[in-house]
């Protein structure tokens, strides 16, 4: 058939209308993506685009006093994370750095990473050491980052791991030091928001950009001697290892500041490997975070609280028959020789250390020295609860228990209670608690609030810095703590056979073994007893420099305290070498 | 009857002097993005004015290609080489295929696809020569078929028609892997059929038939397959996976643009989101750098092209002259539209360039020397509309509708 003339102008058309509507389909469309959807896709693009990253402020370093200087316990090290995108980097590529470089720090399994679909971000070694990962960055294998990770270094290893605790996989600090003051230590994170390209790098594309610098944790002194936390550590781990203690805890304190210059906890861990610790209760620092009952150190308290009130000295004397009867409970002395029946002073109660007589002091705070009544009992924990603040929480920079003091009325069998928390039980107190009140108690009566934290170091140069706001609270008069000191001197003789206090050195302590509550009630069989004992430690005729407790127990073993009476013995006489304290006249 | 030799189609000259223009603004402001995107990605070394200083060679090369079809080598000469073009065009796509199969080195592969030979430092792409060769070989073919009154025959007509085109589909389509040159070579093939004097019963049923192939294509190849499902994924807006990250990042690209564009050298998309941005992708980071009063600019101009080719074929005497525009118009179109509509979500991903914007070489001197052709003939233009040598009736003998002409000689 001819192809008429008309025919082939028509087919001319044909193809222009094509054209037309193609290319109206097409602005359509693009009017539709660009005005219409406009907004969409923006929003999406910022999603696509926007890098936000956090920058980590660097850790504080913690630093103990060596020698009157701060020298770093605490360190950071760089360390690097090895990330890859698995949809650019060659599976082959990366085995190949695993193998030649990070097979040690490798933390994924690379089947398992090329398996997964849709993961663009894969960390496949963590902790590599500097000089590796700059071997990782030479090899000059695309869409590998090396990601700086700051890792927390112990050179002291062990020492003094129950104050200092570690920092977990989060970079959170835990327990000690660490955990109390994470927040000076982490410092402030900064943030980069900015527009990156596909390969997460910065672009300076757009104004929407924000840095945000982070802020460096602060470098924090502690007030604890290097040196004395470690020679203590070896006495007090020695002293374990040759009796049947599993733990003993030591604190150190400057009496007339609260200043701590030793804690230490034994058994130690390295805080470096914190995860290989076999039993997770090392890491609680026994002397803040675990009230105990120390026992008849207590009978400080008592008989101080009744030589301040004016109801007795230490030449009051009483009646001691060898025990006591209240609200039906036999309450009876452990020192239970015959010589000692008869009238006694309280002088002689305290260096026997006879129930009875504390018993009597809280007698006496009622005026009524036939019976415990109301009055005494509130004058009792008016003194043990709000001035020597037993039984609460004392705001030393470290995680602490508060601990109980029962009340002094509500409840059953107050009476028989009370009688028994003038010898130390019933109650529940830390270390730390009962370390300040005795410093109170020896000090000249001014309670110090407790602290371990003396500045902060900022390129080498310490900055005295108290974290704490000291309480400076004088309790007990002059004459209760002078009357106090002159009876604990009297104490060391007790079963000290001369030799050991040399002379020109006021030393005064008092011993506490306290027995456990099995099933609610003590148990009288003493198969397990946790041993104490707490001194002052000075030149003669001066006020003390030191106070030193000692901690010492073991599960289901009778530790007494004549055993933490002598791990006392060695560490106030290497004390006195230590710090080279100058013998009094 | 010849017209007299006239002055050429200004708009067809500053239309492609224009696009390869923008296609250089573009490379420059987005190629040191693209360097540095596989400098980080693959360990390349692409210096920041790599791609910059590649594209400006093709500029010139192509420039040289446009101006040697537009002045230097007559059509009449050429087309007497139809045939040996062809040959030698088909041998080509053959060899490439031969050397991809016994894993040669000349054949350079990319994505398991090989459609390039590779000479070191040039590398060739036998797929858009064959473009070319078919354009000016259907052009001669037809002629011939019509001359001879063999249009629509089995034997004299069909048989060789469809050994020929069916051959170059099967080189670049199957062998290459290459969908989008397919594309190209089928609208080429129905472009200029339509205009071979072709009933229009024939035609619409090669058409039929043609679709229906196209459709069992895809339905048979779970790849090609996936590629329409990712494309119905994304115009139903569901859920993003790795096959609709491509087109995603294309409309993201565009739709970021808004009315006015990000401006040059404010693309976030090319650098290294959008994947072959330099390339096939290059409209939508026009799309996001001049926004939609860029892009409608871009595509008006793209139209003014189209519809010059079109006019030049209307107005073209001679029927092989003619049909040779068709071919070429057939091709832009098929390209743009094609480039485009990909770019949108409009039609399935197929990987074809922009003509005269995209970065590459090849498929910019193709072009440019194609366009030199058309730009050639078009000064051969009548006043009149086609006048038809088989026509009796005398109804064709309209005036040319178009004003402007009287301006010319």
């Amino acid at each position: 058939m001819p192809q008429s003339n008309t025919g082939v102008l028509q087919r001319f058309k044909i193809l222009r209308n094509i054209v037309f509507v193609l290319i109206g389909v097409i602005l359509v469309r693009l009017f539709f993506i660009q005005i219409i959807e406009h907004n969409d896709w923006v929003a999406r693009a910022d999603e696509q685009h926007t890098l936000l990253e956090v920058i980590t402020p660097r850790r504080g370093e913690i630093y103990m006093m060596d020698d009157g200087e701060p020298v770093a316990v605490v360190l950071n090290q760089t360390t690097y994370q090895v990330v890859i995108d698995p949809t650019v980097t060659k599976k082959e590529d990366i085995e190949k750095i695993v193998n030649e470089y990070v097979k040690d720090y490798t933390i994924v399994d690379l089947n398992e990473v090329y398996n997964t679909d849709g993961l663009r971000y894969s960390i496949v070694a963590k902790n590599v050491p500097r000089e590796t990962a700059e071997k990782v960055a030479e090899s000059g294998i695309p869409a590998i980052w090396l990601k700086k990770v700051n890792q927390r270094v112990y050179p002291e290893g062990e020492l003094a791991s129950g104050l200092l605790g570690f920092v977990n996989n989060e970079g959170v600090g835990q327990y000690g030091v660490e955990g109390s003051l994470n927040d000076v230590l982490s410092g402030k994170e900064g943030l980069i928001k900015t527009i990156a390209d596909v390969n997460k790098v910065a672009l300076s594309i757009g104004n929407d950009n924000i840095k945000i610098p982070a802020e460096d944790g602060e470098n924090i002194v502690l007030s604890v001697d290097r040196g004395l936390e470690k020679g203590v550590e070896e006495i007090a781990a020695n002293t374990v290892a040759n009796s049947t203690a599993t733990n003993a805890s030591v604190l150190i304190m400057n009496p007339n500041n609260g200043e701590v210059i030793t804690m230490a906890n034994v058994p130690t861990y390295d805080p470096g490997n914190y995860a290989k610790v076999s039993d997770a209760s090392v890491y609680v620092n026994q002397v803040t975070d675990v009230p105990y009952e120390p026992a008849s150190i207590c009978k400080n308290f008592a008989f101080s609280a009744a030589i301040n009130e004016g109801k007795m000295t230490s030449e009051t004397t009483y009646f001691n028959k060898g025990f006591e009867e209240v609200d039906g409970w036999k309450i009876q002395n452990a020192e239970q020789r015959a010589s000692l029946y008869g009238t006694l002073t309280m002088k002689d109660a305290l260096y026997w250390s006879l129930n009875t007589g504390s018993i009597y002091a809280l007698k006496l705070l009622g005026d009524d020295p036939n019976s415990i009544n109301q009055t005494g009992r509130e004058k009792l924990y008016d003194y043990y609860h709000n001035k020597f603040r037993l039984g609460k929480i004392t705001g030393i920079e470290l995680i602490e228990a508060a601990g109980y003091i029962e009340d002094p009325n509500e409840g059953w069998g107050r009476d028989s209670t009370y009688a028994n928390m003038t010898f130390g039980q019933n109650l529940g107190i830390t270390m730390i608690q009962t370390a300040t009140a005795f410093s109170a108690v020896v000090n000249g009566g001014v309670y110090h609030t407790p602290n371990v934290v003396k500045g902060t170091i900022n390129n080498g140069k310490f900055t005295a810095k108290s974290m704490v706001e000291d309480v400076n609270d004088k309790i007990l008069s002059d004459e209760t703590s002078a009357m106090m000191r002159d009876m604990l001197i009297n104490n060391r003789g007790y079963k000290v056979r001369g030799g050991i206090d040399r002379a020109g050195y006021a030393i005064g302590g008092k011993s506490g073994t306290a027995q456990v509550v099995v099933n609610g009630a003590y148990d009288d069989t003493f198969a397990q007893l946790v041993g104490s004992y707490i001194g002052f430690v000075g030149p003669s005729n001066e006020l003390p420099k030191y106070v030193i407790m000692v901690k010492m127990w073991g599960e289901g073993q009778s530790i007494d305290s004549g055993q933490a009476m002598s791990l006392f013995d060695s560490l106030s006489n290497y004390l006195i070498d230590y710090l080279k304290i100058k013998p009094g006249v | 009857m010849k017209t007299r030799k006239h002055k050429s189609d200004f708009a067809i000259l500053f239309a492609t002097l224009g696009l390869m223009a923008v296609g250089l603004i573009v490379i420059y402001a987005i190629g040191p993005m693209r360097a540095n995107v596989l400098n980080s990605t693959y360990g390349t070394d692409y210096d920041a004015n790599y791609f910059f200083i590649g594209q400006l060679r093709s500029v010139g090369l192509s420039l040289i290609a446009f101006f040697a079809a537009f002045k230097w080598i007559p059509y009449k000469y050429l087309k007497k080489w139809a045939k040996p073009m062809m040959i030698v065009a088909l041998v080509l796509s053959a060899l490439l295929w031969f050397l991809s199969l016994v894993g040669s080195s000349l054949a350079k592969c990319e994505l398991g696809e090989c459609r390039w030979f590779n000479f070191g430092i040039i590398s060739f792409q036998p797929a858009e020569f064959l473009k070319l060769a078919l354009v000016i070989y259907l052009a001669d073919f037809l002629n011939r078929k019509k001359e001879e009154g063999t249009v629509g025959k089995f034997k004299e007509f069909w048989l060789p028609l469809l050994v020929v085109c069916g051959l170059s589909l099967f080189l670049v389509v199957i062998a290459q892997g290459d969908l989008g040159t397919g594309v190209a070579l089928i609208a080429i093939i129905f472009g200029m059929l339509l205009m071979s004097g072709l009933s229009m019963r024939q035609y619409l049923i090669m058409v039929a038939i043609v679709l229906v192939v196209a459709v069992g294509a895809v339905v048979t190849s779970t790849h090609r397959m996936e590629r329409v499902n990712a494309w119905l994924a994304t115009m139903s807006g569901s859920e993003s996976s790795d096959s609709t990250y491509h087109v995603e990042n294309a409309m993201l690209a565009i739709g970021v643009g808004g009315f006015f564009g990000v401006g040059i050298g404010n693309s976030v998309q090319a650098t290294g989101y959008l994947p072959e941005s330099i390339n096939d992708s290059v409209f939508a980071i026009m799309g996001e750098t001049f926004g939609f009063v860029g892009l409608f600019l871009i595509i008006a101009v793209f139209a003014s092209l189209l519809f010059r080719m079109l006019k030049v074929a209307e107005h073209t005497e001679d029927n092989e002259d003619r049909l040779l525009v068709v071919g070429v118009f057939s091709w832009m179109l098929a390209q743009i539209v094609v480039n485009i509509m990909a770019m949108t979500s409009l039609v399935p991903v197929t990987g074809i360039t922009l003509p005269l914007l995209s970065y590459g070489g090849t498929s910019m001197i193709f072009i440019a020397f194609a366009l030199g052709l058309v730009l050639q003939l078009s000064c051969y233009t009548s006043r009149e509309v086609i006048k038809n040598e088989d026509t009796n009736s005398g109804r064709g003998l309209r005036r040319s509708y178009n004003s402007s002409r009287r301006s010319r000689p």
